[in-house]
């Protein structure tokens, strides 16, 4: 019988209980896919769980879990801050730093020796080795140890971390690419000049669900409308325009609409909004599905998404969405549904959301049509059909 | 507030042409003035870096910051909620803005004075620009119009 095909996955954190992001649960799902279809998959990640601050809080070693086995490595100590915050806040003016710089600002960032270490002395075990997200210094360094049979999951959105030249570098270096949508790669393509015969589009899928509208407004004594968000809360992500657009909405339309939150992160509310937020913090996933199924719209302020999993599942939900339309893949998403509205300034996100409210016929047909689509697009059969075709593809890569 | 202009029916729901719509809306009702004012401007804040590219946005949210550049420093009406001690203490409160009110008018002219100055500089940058990227776009058109067809 021959041996099953073996494969790592690295990312800076492994999905599991509070620790969530869009980015880490992509792998984690795909992961479990390849060990449903008898690959075997070794998941090499941090012993930590919280984003902001790094800590060490799970041992290091082995655990198997959903049948992969997760690799703990501890984060470096000894981080020089400072350093790296100086230059990130460059960065994020979009002032330009140098090379070493850059370099500075990656030596700061999160990285794990352990983890290199290992990569260095077993990587060549592994048939190819997926990688993501790709803003992380444990990717840039981890992706330099075995390129020729480095995949790249890079979660890219067009931010100005995505305009570093050792960003740059890590992607030309790299064997090949999965993307999670048209317009990330297409972002790629231009940011990078790939040779896009190296990609693949794999995206994820997402599993079906009951929801129950009725029993989450029960408990939470909801009689009032409600528009959600899910996810971490934090400037990158939009929170804070969505509160200023929120409350800006309830004081010109006069219109009692409040506000679901749930994961994780601090947010500073106008006074005014503040009672009419009802934040969850972390909840189930049957609690956050029937929160979703429940909204008037789910609510994605961000313009850096690569995926999107939550519009997604809140239109398995059959809740239409209102995105940002700055961003290229969530209103490329609506487009292609039919499933969602999206706004580039606070006029149009009124009358987006005035609309969704006064016509329910209108954004039930919108629900109906988001569902249609992630259930035609991100079922689990075809993404696993595009993912073992980029993994068993021959890359005609400079490595090879 | 918003109003309903729209006529949709659910089944065949088309989001480009509903949000084609949304932009009309928006547009027609940004001309009469229903989307003016400083408010809205300070709404805008976190979404500037959202639309660099969006030249239509610019364009709005000058017109708002010019509704909002002036800080009305006109002389308003005294109150106190507290009705026993009112007629005192509106007394008092208005012999204290009698004496404030000088260093006030003062420090809020000048503040005026800098922020109408900054947008004025602003708007001069954006039209200057706008002007350039005419005068080139105009060139470039002549230059291709110049080409041999291919």
């Amino acid at each position: 019988m021959a041996s099953p095909h073996r494969i790592a996955f690295v990312s800076p954190r492994f999905s599991e209980g509070p620790t969530i992001g869009g980015a880490e649960t992509l792998l984690r799902k795909l992961a479990e896919r390849l060990v449903a279809a008898g690959w075997q998959v070794d998941f090499l990640t941090t012993c930590a769980r919280n984003h902001f601050t790094w800590e060490n809080e799970i041992d290091p070693g082995e655990k198997v879990i959903a049948g992969i086995t997760v690799r703990y490595f501890p984060v470096d100590s000894g981080r020089d801050l400072g350093a790296f915050i100086d230059v990130q806040n460059r960065i994020s003016r979009s002032v330009e730093v140098s090379r070493d710089e850059e370099l500075t600002w990656h030596r700061n960032n999160v990285n794990s020796t352990a983890l290199y270490d290992y990569l260095r002395a077993e990587g060549h075990r592994y048939e190819k080795i997926v990688m993501g997200p790709y803003l992380f210094a444990l990717i840039y360094f981890a992706s330099q140890i075995h390129p020729e049979r480095t995949l790249l999951l890079p979660c890219l959105h067009n931010e100005c971390f995505a305009y570093l030249k050792t960003i740059r570098e890590m992607f030309l270096n790299v064997s090949g690419w999965l993307f999670n949508t048209e317009p990330e790669r297409d972002l790629a393509a231009q940011l990078y000049g790939l040779d896009l015969s190296r990609s693949e589009v794999v995206g994820m899928g997402i599993d079906g669900f009951q929801a129950d509208p009725d029993h989450f407004r029960r408990s939470h004594g909801l009689t009032a409308p409600y528009i959600i968000y899910s996810g971490r809360r934090e400037p990158m992500k939009g929170t804070p325009l969505l509160l200023d657009y929120l409350d800006m909405f309830r004081e010109r339309t006069g219109r009692d609409i409040k506000l679901v939150l749930t994961g994780s992160g601090p947010y500073d509310p106008p006074t005014r909004l503040a009672p009419h937020i009802i934040d969850l913090g972390f909840v189930t996933e049957q609690e956050k599905h029937d929160a979703m199924a429940g909204a008037v719209a789910f609510c994605h302020p961000s313009v850096n998404e690569s995926f999107s999993i939550v519009i997604l599942e809140s239109w398995l939900a059959e809740t239409p969405v209102l995105v940002h339309a700055a961003g290229d893949v969530m209103p490329s998403h609506c487009r292609k549904s039919n499933g969602g509205l999206w706004f580039r300034n606070y006029p149009e996100f009124e009358e987006g959301l005035s609309l969704l409210l006064e016509y329910p016929a209108v954004r039930k047909a919108m629900g109906k049509s988001g569902q249609r689509y992630v259930q035609t697009e991100y079922a689990w059969v075809s993404v696993e059909s595009r993912l073992l075709k980029a993994l068993l593809k021959v890359y005609p890569g400079r490595h090879q | 507030m918003s109003t309903g202009p729209f006529e949709i029916g659910a089944d065949g729901v088309d989001v480009e042409r509903i949000n084609a719509d949304i932009r009309d809306t928006v547009a027609a009702k940004m001309k009469s003035g229903a989307y003016a004012g400083a408010q809205l401007a300070r709404a805008e804040r976190f979404n500037l870096m959202n639309l660099k590219k969006d030249e239509n946005f610019f364009e709005f949210y000058m017109e708002s910051l010019r509704e909002a550049v002036y800080v009305d420093i006109n002389d308003f009406e005294i109150r106190e909620r507290r009705a026993g001690l009112a007629p005192l203490l509106v007394r008092f409160k208005k012999t204290l803005w009698s004496l404030l009110k000088f260093y006030t008018y003062r420090l809020w002219s000048q503040q005026n004075q800098v922020n109408g100055l900054l947008l004025s500089a602003t708007e001069e940058v954006d039209r200057k620009y706008r002007d350039k990227i005419k005068t080139l776009e105009e060139r470039i058109a002549k230059l291709e119009s110049r080409l041999p067809p291919a």
